[in-house]
């Protein structure tokens, strides 16, 4: 019973720390930053200006876009597909991509099939390798400006704490690259803010570490418990010595004082020695990777 | 005549390109300091192991020569053979794979038969964040004051691992801080071991550790990554390289490979290290005041974490029935200096009872510290990184 309640504990434990870690999941492709209207900003390989979209890699892995489809149409998932075979199209781990709206499609890879409507809202999704699964989608507002961007404030991010999307029109226009410059670690800023004696963060920290040793003190308790009953139960089944000492809880050196004592009396009586010979092969396991016998070759003559 | 002045003009030249022309007083001193860890490790055996190959870094890595030549031989010019053998601290992937040698060398029996011990491997990581309060005083910012902090760790390749992370510029003060007080905790711990216990207390005797199962040992480290990765998995490089090794030890079929991990591989990657972070220390980039201020907050994180891990002892007694007391010298084990702590407590402990060993209840504080620093360090990584 007593195991079964501290079982129970480590399980609910396991659990509340699972669940406290539930969050909302980002997706690995983010529709970052769009422009709809380029009069004076970025100019494509063939001179042009066009309204750009700006695809963002929010993982820590080199992903590969090509496949997968952009679309400004709701009822046409699969409207531009994003050639396959294009070393470019491999985006490094919180890199972008950027794709001209000039509908230009055989300008390359990175020209669509379609333009952007600056005088309407404007709705465009990236979908997955089957046409199917909806990777990101974002609905860019009619009226923005020319030459201004809309999207997100820090690369990758799309909802505030409370889950609501944070998509706006940017103060700066960054193709292809950081929409936020991080000119310090966020994390380390804030810290020095809220925690200028480091007192919060050490007892945090502490709380985890002894959180972390608590569950192994735990689960090396419960199992210890477990292997010692199981251990005395196969030695009172075994009727040896061992059995006789766990039945008479006799300490383990007045046991060998004991033993001791009835050895050299038997030694004492004897007149035949107790050693076995036999003719028996005595068997010995051993298999091909733990034998250099086995891994040697015979050289070529 | 031209030819003698040719001649002369040459040797000039050579002149200028040689360490005796090119040194300088930070050349010297730090010349010094890598003969003295040499002298510390040969004469008084101190950690020799690691204080060789450091020592020996170091008068590699200050031999001056000419910076603006582009000869490729310094640790900091791209491409040099010694940058491309420190790119494994620079990187991070060295301490893992120490810590893969150390989990196949390291028997955790100690700790299953008496899981209580772990508290203490707990409480002793109190050094690390002390030191982290510290730092922050002394003007360095979190993520530095955090890579200060780890040296009160007490562990030499999670020390590398944090910094190369957090503050890589300051990646050869802290390694040397961490290496060289580990190689004197035979000289800081006992009088704090002193200070802080009564004679009474230094006598207590333990109970004999039960045997443990082959099953248990198999368990352990299959529990214990899956309960502190999934706790703090930004420590998943140390913790699941340190229980991977211990696996490979205690499944019984993996013979050839444990002891691949344990004997050629750690000793390679010491070697790599050791000889890398002594080359690190460049007298241009490590003479200088943060240095001193780091070796004085690391010889402070060694006594709170060695103060601590007692104290936390006397307080675990209180609630403990008679039988079941843990000897306070065993506290000071909890940093993870392994086994360096654990003799102390043992030789300390022998000092006052000739028959009390103390050893094998001290390897569970200790082996637990090898946990909890590497525990306290994902936490580090999680909010500073």
């Amino acid at each position: 019973m007593r195991y079964i309640k501290q079982l129970l504990f480590l399980f609910i434990a396991v659990v509340l720390f699972t669940a406290c870690s539930s969050e909302i999941k980002s997706t690995d492709w983010v529709i970052n930053e769009v422009m709809v209207v380029n009069e004076t900003n970025f100019v494509d390989d063939f001179g042009q200006r066009n309204g750009w979209i700006e695809i963002y890699n929010t993982t820590a892995k080199t992903q590969d876009l090509g496949g997968r489809y952009l679309t400004n149409d709701p009822d046409n998932p699969t409207k531009y597909a994003i050639p396959r075979g294009d070393v470019l199209t491999s985006i490094k781990p919180h890199q972008h991509a950027l794709f001209f709206a000039d509908e230009m499609p055989f300008n390359g890879t990175f020209h669509l099939n379609f333009k952007l409507d600056p005088t309407q809202e404007n709705y465009i999704a990236l979908y997955d390798n089957d046409g199917k699964t909806l990777l990101d989608e974002m609905v860019i507002p009619a009226g923005i400006a020319a030459d201004q961007t809309y999207g997100f404030a820090q690369d990758g991010v799309k909802h505030n704490e409370k889950g609501n999307i944070i998509a706006t029109t940017l103060k700066r226009v960054t193709p292809s690259s950081n929409n936020a410059v991080l000119e310090e670690n966020p994390k380390i800023k804030a810290l020095a803010e809220s925690d200028p004696w480091g007192g919060m963060l050490t007892i945090t920290s502490m709380l985890v570490v002894f959180g972390g040793l608590i569950l192994l003190f735990l689960a090396f308790r419960l199992s210890g418990s477990i292997a010692k009953s199981m251990t005395q139960k196969k030695v009172a089944q075994s009727g040896t010595l061992s059995a006789a000492r766990s039945h008479s809880h006799l300490s383990g050196e007045v046991l060998a004082a004991i033993s001791a004592a009835i050895n050299e009396l038997k030694e004492d009586q004897h007149d035949i020695e107790s050693t076995i010979l036999t003719i028996n092969q005595v068997k010995r396991n051993f298999s091909p990777w733990s034998t250099k016998r086995q891994s040697l070759r015979e050289l070529p003559r | 005549m031209n030819t003698l002045l040719s001649l002369a003009d040459n040797l000039s030249k050579f002149w200028s390109y040689t360490g005796f022309f090119n040194a300088e007083i930070g050349h010297i001193v730090m010349i010094l300091i890598g003969l003295v860890f040499i002298y510390l490790a040969i004469k008084k055996e101190y950690e020799p192991l690691l204080l060789i190959p450091i020592g020996f870094g170091i008068l590699i890595g200050n031999i001056p020569f000419n910076e603006a030549a582009n000869l490729q031989v310094g640790i900091y010019e791209e491409g040099s053979v010694f940058n491309i053998l420190y790119q494994g601290v620079v990187k991070g992937w060295y301490p893992p794979l120490i810590f893969l040698g150390i989990g196949a060398m390291t028997d955790f029996s100690a700790l299953i038969a008496n899981p209580k011990l772990i508290l203490i491997g707990a409480a002793a990581q109190f050094g690390i964040f002390g030191a982290y309060i510290i730092a922050l005083q002394m003007g360095f910012a979190p993520n530095e004051a955090g890579a200060i902090g780890i040296i009160g760790g007490a562990d030499g390749p999670t020390a590398i691992f944090l910094t190369s992370k957090l503050a890589p510029h300051l990646l050869g003060a802290v390694a040397i801080s961490a290496y060289s007080y580990m190689a004197l905790v035979p000289v800081i711990q006992p009088p704090f071991m002193r200070m802080l216990t009564t004679p009474k207390e230094r006598v207590i005797k333990m109970k004999t550790p039960r045997v443990v199962s082959q099953t248990e040992k198999i368990m352990f480290p299959i529990m214990g990554l899956l309960m502190t990765a999934f706790l703090v998995p930004s420590g998943l490089a140390l913790l699941g390289m340190l229980f991977f090794g211990n696996l490979l030890k205690e499944s019984g079929v993996t013979r050839r490979l444990a002891e691949t991990a344990r004997g050629p591989l750690v000793d390679t990657i010491t070697i790599l290290l050791g000889l890398t972070v002594g080359a690190s220390t460049q007298a241009t980039t490590f003479l200088r005041v943060e240095s001193v201020k780091i070796f004085a907050i690391g010889a402070l994180s060694f006594v709170i974490a060695t103060c601590t891990g007692i104290l936390f002892v006397k307080l675990m007694n209180l609630f403990l029935k008679k039988g079941d007391k843990i000897n306070p010298l065993v506290g000071n084990a909890g940093v993870s200096a392994v086994p360096d702590a654990a003799r102390i407590s043992q030789t300390t402990g022998l000092e006052y009872d000739p028959s009390n060993y103390l050893l094998m209840h001290a390897m569970g504080p200790n082996v637990a510290g090898v946990i909890g620093s590497a525990v306290a360090a994902g936490i580090m990584l999680g909010f500073l990184y």
